[in-house]
């Protein structure tokens, strides 16, 4: 009760407004790169053609929600191949417990969309608007002159024309991309199709315009994740306190009254070049994505100087114990290569293995029976007892297959197919196709007065020779 | 009510105290408050666009005009419409060659196993197996026929029923019940029933039992016992039997005699719906 | 404002807050239950409907005792799958001289609302018999006691006046000629005219095959009758209701 005039605590926090400064260096060459491979691949990919011939769509890499196939190049996956995507996940997830251990947030800081698409528009931003101090000279001018509409009008522009061509992008993995993108500019797309990219329009827009790091921060599970899956040795950018400290301002010549100072000039060109407006030197934080542009900067202000680089880098926490206790940095490599990576590494490629091998001996056809149950068998005129199966065939050749359907067992059992004479089914290019089977026991015979025989029903496809079976049974009607 | 008073944090409690429990009298979240009066006036809205409020004589009927037979009479309607055309051809179908066009048999089987459960299942069984007096479909022995065509007429027109002057119709006398024959004869006519399909029998009747089925029974049944179809009368030497072709059950059927209904589903249901649910029995296994 | 701040004499006081709590409820129910009994749209007449006829009313008491409407419901909703299936939805009326209604809650087995005339007695008879001998996968009791219980018509005319003193209009004639129309209607050798002219539509057969009225008689009765009075080729309800 001894503080009740205290006014409570104020549970919001309004945003700070970022303008990060433009830096050059390796790791923003490096980050030019990756950005340009990543929107590259994002924008290109659906338009690479890939021939199937007449049936299939013509297009390399496509997710067919309709006909619920997946196309990737040579490769085809049907529905009921879909522990393939269930191991891509697992592989994606181990190699994130890989990257992570080892690397620390390297995806957040070079690969995320997030950082990439923020990373373009603030390149935008700093086009039009000019570096830091012009950005903030227009952000803390109260006046909406002209210029300054101007200036904000073409930035966003240009960023919707960004955000626009990214949702644009994404509706063509999902339908063949020339047709769709005719279908879109003449207003003949379906409305799901123009859904998605205004959704996605303005998502980008959004998240890479006006949200930027608060989408890391607030609405980013990997930090928190992320966090939890490094260890003393994952390499991250961090600052050399015992070098740096005591910080301030460079002097030409060392003033002797003065106790010595670190080689930090406390010129904050660290913390101005930050997409997450943080300062490095307060040690690892949760906003860090570890872009390594205060790595960047720092270097540069380290060259002027005349100092040694490397006041901010990239190291563990090992290195730090190692360099305060005098020793030398640990090589990199020991950092990368322990037991815990390996480790990932090996699971991380078995999976991967696993998955190959299963795509290159899965079959072309495949095969499933279903006995029906209900009546288990039929008399017939002549006393035959007949069987009932419901057979899908799968043909997943581009072009039409005759399949025939043929039984292996010790008794004399005769396969015909529902509405054909013998047991030759012709199964439509790329389709699945259900056709009832009848197995048939003459009377008096050893399956038709057994209550189960075993049987397998092989189907082969006619022209490839490949074979797939099932085993199933014949029920009798016993005595 | 107590005056309300404030506690370390500056944030006012309702004054209730349980226990030296207080309750913090925080204000509603912003968002939460206004979701609730979103759903007020969404409440207001709905009640003036749809069927609401109780009045002298009527509810107010509401602008959008909704009543829930109103939409169900347009459910119908659409549903009917969307499959108007494929219905239309599928009612004046030639159904000998249905097989032919995929597109109208794969609709006919679909439609056909849909009327088939409404209607159907309760006496030939949701398996089309049948039942002791109900034929099993499934099977290749037909009373009336077996071909698309013969088995539309019995569906559309039924069997021995009143309502459609049409269905199929034959009587087998009930021998022993109206004492055409006797006990003797009735039991050397099953005996020799039993020898055409090769079941155990006293064979020392067969040859009585003959005579009697020549002059009796061979009319319907054919001299051979191999039925007719145009009567209805079953073929007597194959393995299907509709009621039982042991001998006790061969000795009632003769003397009561048998007589299964199959109601007119043409007074039912529309020409395109017998054509579905016949090309659906077709091809469930028996179709000639 | 002083009112609202009385809500601690409820709030401390059980007995007074149930009482409170029930005169709010009730408040509730009138203002929605009320107007169904005057608003014109909530009443619609419709041709064809009559009391039951004795042996229907004692096929329906049968129903009730062994509990049928716990698995069928009579009460086909406005839905198109159940009109496909089942036929007509059910209109209000149809259960006006119902007491109680049968509309059911639950339904194991199929809505029987428009049973009557889908199956033939035979088919009746043998599925009460033995369920599983014509409808394999059900789960319904077998009902063949049916066949060997034999109804007395003695009661009949005391259950038709309790049911004419709960609304159900049945006049002094049919109270009168009770017995004979409840011989009369599983009867075809009778003489039912009297039986057609009091009670329009009813069906007349001997429903089990058998001789005598069993109660078999009265289910199928009552099930054969279900859902046949009003003829929909003729009546076609208000689509505003």
């Amino acid at each position: 009760m001894s503080t009740s005039d205290d006014t409570p605590p104020n549970l919001y926090a309004a945003r700070e407004p970022i303008f990060p400064k433009r830096v050059s260096g390796r790791f923003r060459n490096l980050k030019w790169i990756i950005m340009l491979l990543t929107l590259g691949v994002y924008y290109i990919t659906p338009w690479f053609r890939w021939d199937r011939g007449p049936e299939l769509p013509s297009q390399a890499v496509l997710v067919d929600l309709a006909n619920r196939r997946f196309f990737f190049f040579f490769i085809e996956i049907w529905p009921h191949e879909f522990y393939f995507v269930a191991g891509l996940l697992i592989m994606a997830g181990l190699g994130l417990f890989l990257f992570t251990s080892a690397l620390g947030r390297v995806w957040c800081g070079y690969t995320c969309p997030q950082t990439v698409w923020t990373d373009l528009f603030i390149l935008v931003e700093r086009w039009v608007e000019g570096d830091r101090n012009a950005r903030l000279r227009l952000h803390r001018q109260q006046k909406m002159d002209v210029r300054k509409i101007r200036l904000r009008m073409t930035k966003f522009v240009i960023w919707a024309l960004i955000a626009l061509a990214t949702g644009g992008a994404w509706v063509f993995y999902f339908a063949d991309a020339p047709t769709l993108l005719w279908d879109l500019l003449t207003l003949q797309a379906h409305p799901v199709a123009y859904s998605t990219v205004f959704l996605l329009t303005a998502t980008t827009f959004v998240f890479g315009g006006m949200m930027r790091e608060q989408v890391c921060i607030y609405m980013c599970p990997w930090p928190r994740i992320q966090a939890a899956m490094m260890d003393e040795d994952t390499i991250t950018v961090a600052y050399r306190e015992w070098r740096g400290e005591p910080r301030g301002k460079h002097r030409k010549k060392a003033d002797a009254d003065e106790a010595p100072l670190g080689d930090c000039i406390d010129c904050n060109a660290c913390v101005n070049v930050c997409p997450m407006g943080i300062d490095i030197r307060d040690g690892q934080q949760l906003e860090c994505i570890t872009c390594a542009l205060c790595i960047d900067a720092c270097d540069e202000m380290m060259e002027k100087i005349g100092k040694p680089r490397g006041l901010i880098d990239y190291m563990a926490l090992t290195d730090e114990q190692h360099e305060r206790s005098g020793q030398a940095k640990i090589p990199v490599w020991k950092h990368i290569f322990r037991l815990r990576t390996i480790l990932y590494t090996s699971l991380w490629a078995a999976v991967g293995l696993g998955l190959t091998v299963a795509l290159f001996i899965r079959p072309d056809l495949s095969v499933t029976v279903a006995p029906i149950r209900n009546p288990v068998y039929v008399t017939m005129s002549d006393g035959t007892i007949r069987n009932s199966y419901d057979v899908r065939l799968r043909n997943k050749h581009g072009e039409d297959r005759p399949f025939q359907i043929s039984i292996e067992t010790d008794d004399q059992l005769k396969v015909v197919a529902e509405g054909a004479e013998d047991a030759l089914v012709l199964v439509p290019a790329d389709s699945t196709k259900l056709q009832r089977v009848y197995i048939m026991a003459a009377p008096g015979s050893a399956a038709a007065t057994s209550a189960v025989t075993d049987v397998r029903i092989w189907v082969e496809d006619t022209v490839s020779k490949e074979r797939a079976g099932k085993d199933t049974v014949f029920n009798g009607k016993a005595e | 009510m107590s005056k309300k008073s404030e506690n370390e944090n500056g944030v006012p409690t309702t004054g209730h105290s349980w226990d030296g429990i207080e309750e913090y009298d925080n204000p509603m979240p912003r968002w939460w408050l206004y979701t609730f009066y979103a759903c007020i006036v969404w409440g207001i809205a709905y009640s003036i666009a749809y069927p609401a409020w109780p009045m002298v004589n009527r509810a107010t009927a509401g602008l959008l005009g909704f009543s829930t037979r109103g939409a169900l009479v347009e459910e119908l309607a659409a549903a009917e419409a969307a499959n108007a055309q494929i219905d239309s051809r599928l009612a004046s179908a030639d159904l000998s060659v249905i097989a032919d066009d995929a597109g109208l048999n794969q609709y006919a089987v679909s439609k056909g196993a849909a009327v088939y459960r409404t209607w159907c299942i309760q006496c030939h069984g949701s398996g089309a197996a049948g039942a002791v007096g109900f034929p099993n479909l499934l099977d290749d022995a037909w009373l009336w026929g077996g071909d698309i065509e013969a088995i539309q007429t019995t569906i559309n027109h039924g069997i021995r029923n009143e309502d459609d002057p049409d269905a199929r119709f034959s009587l087998m006398p009930a021998f022993g019940a109206d004492q055409l024959l006797s006990e003797e004869q009735i039991e050397g006519v099953v005996n020799y029933v039993m020898s055409l399909s090769g079941e155990p029998h006293d064979a020392a009747m067969v040859a009585e039992g003959a005579e009697i089925f020549a002059n009796e029974c061979a009319a319907c049944h054919s001299e051979d016992g191999t039925g007719n179809r145009d009567l209805g009368a079953p073929n007597l030497t194959d393995a299907v039997w509709l009621y039982g072709g042991d001998y006790d059950t061969l000795i009632e059927t003769v003397t009561y005699a048998r007589a299964g209904v199959m109601p007119a589903w043409g007074l039912r249901l529309g020409a395109a719906e017998i054509n579905a649910v016949a090309t659906y029995v077709h091809q469930l296994g028996g179709g000639e | 404002m002083s009112i609202l701040n009385k809500h601690k004499i409820l709030e401390t006081n059980v007995t007074l807050l149930l009482i409170f709590s029930f005169i709010v409820v009730t408040i509730g129910g009138i203002v929605q239950i009320a107007p169904l009994f005057y608003l014109e749209n909530t009443i619609e007449e419709v041709e064809g409907m009559r009391p039951y006829s004795p042996l229907e009313l004692q096929g329906r008491e049968i129903y009730q005792r062994e509990g049928c409407y716990v698995c069928h419901s009579q009460m086909i909703r406005p839905m198109r799958d159940e009109i496909e299936r089942y036929g007509h939805y059910s209109l209000a009326a149809e259960s006006m001289y119902d007491r109680p209604f049968q509309w059911g809650s639950k339904r194991t087995g199929p809505d029987l609302a428009r049973v009557g005339g889908r199956y033939s007695d035979d088919w009746h008879v043998a599925h009460l018999e033995d369920p599983q001998s014509v409808v394999p996968e059900s789960v319904m009791p077998k009902y063949a006691f049916l066949m060997h219980h034999t109804v007395h018509s003695s009661h009949i005319a005391d259950y038709m006046k309790t049911h004419k003193l709960l609304g159900v209009p049945y006049t002094d004639e049919m109270i009168e000629n009770a017995k004979a129309d409840f011989a009369a209607q599983a009867n075809p050798d009778s003489d039912y005219d009297g039986l057609l002219e009091r009670y329009p539509g009813a069906q007349v057969r001997n429903f089990d095959g058998e001789p005598g009225i069993s109660e078999m008689d009265a289910l199928v009765a009552y099930l054969q009758m279900l859902g046949t009075l009003v003829d929909f080729s003729t009546f076609t309800p208000d689509a505003s209701r």
